[in-house]
């Protein structure tokens, strides 16, 4: 039998990928600024101590599933039934009705719709100035067109 | 893109009501939703009047006639 070739193993894996982002043989973490990886792996060890003390005295035995006992609702989608009838489906955003953006927490009150406009009207405009020129395109739609056109004046396509 | 064709519930008569319905400030928004995949546009107007408590702007029925009528 031939030695030293490739045998298959799973380092010839591509997707084979160490979470530690290192060589994956010692867990340790590796890559980040002098000074931090020492800190973090020293964080790992202080967790992973106290999580095995928890399970040792039976902190989880009842519940095997992590986040298994929270009262999270599962995440629907857009368009199924709303879980808080008594609030308006708008609540939160500045249309429709309900409270405004006021009313969220103050790290959800960055507004980025000036840089979300631009970046979508510089990703869109071509097609939507060719459909604004179609014969019967509503007088709504040019004026839209015309807003994205004002508004992607001089906006770095990088973002 | 050389005849875009305006028909109810296509890519452009959607992005031409979420637009106007939910303000020209929310375009990201509105283009996002006008790129769902809505059965019909009587669902998407319902959508539409839902989240404004308003009826449905944009363009009207007679933006839809079509050369050759």
């Amino acid at each position: 039998m031939a030695s030293g070739g490739a045998n298959g193993g799973p380092q010839y894996n591509p997707a084979n990928v160490s979470g530690t982002g290192g060589a994956g043989q010692s867990g340790n973490y590796t890559g980040f600024a002098y000074g931090e990886n020492s800190a973090l792996n020293n964080s790992r060890v202080a967790g992973n101590a106290a999580v095995a003390s928890v399970a040792a005295t039976g902190g989880t035995s009842s519940n095997p599933a992590p986040y298994g006992d929270n009262n999270m609702p599962p995440l629907g989608t857009l368009l199924d039934p709303t879980t808080k009838p008594s609030e308006p489906i708008s609540a939160g955003v500045d249309f429709g009705r309900g409270p405004g953006s006021e009313v969220l927490p103050k790290g959800f009150q960055n507004n980025t719709r000036i840089d979300e406009n631009a970046k979508v009207a510089l990703q869109y405009l071509p097609d939507l100035a060719i459909a604004a020129r179609s014969a019967d395109a509503p007088d709504s739609f040019k004026r839209f067109v015309n807003y994205l056109i004002d508004n992607s004046q001089g906006v770095n396509p990088n973002g | 893109m050389a005849d875009v064709k305006w028909m109810p519930g296509s890519i452009f008569d959607n992005i031409d009501k979420f637009a106007n319905s939910l303000g020209y400030q929310n375009a990201a928004v509105a283009i996002e939703l006008a790129m769902m995949p809505w059965k019909s546009p009587e669902e998407r107007d319902a959508f539409i009047a839902g989240i404004t408590g308003d009826d449905v702007k944009g363009g009207t029925e007679k933006n839809y006639i079509k050369q050759n009528f």
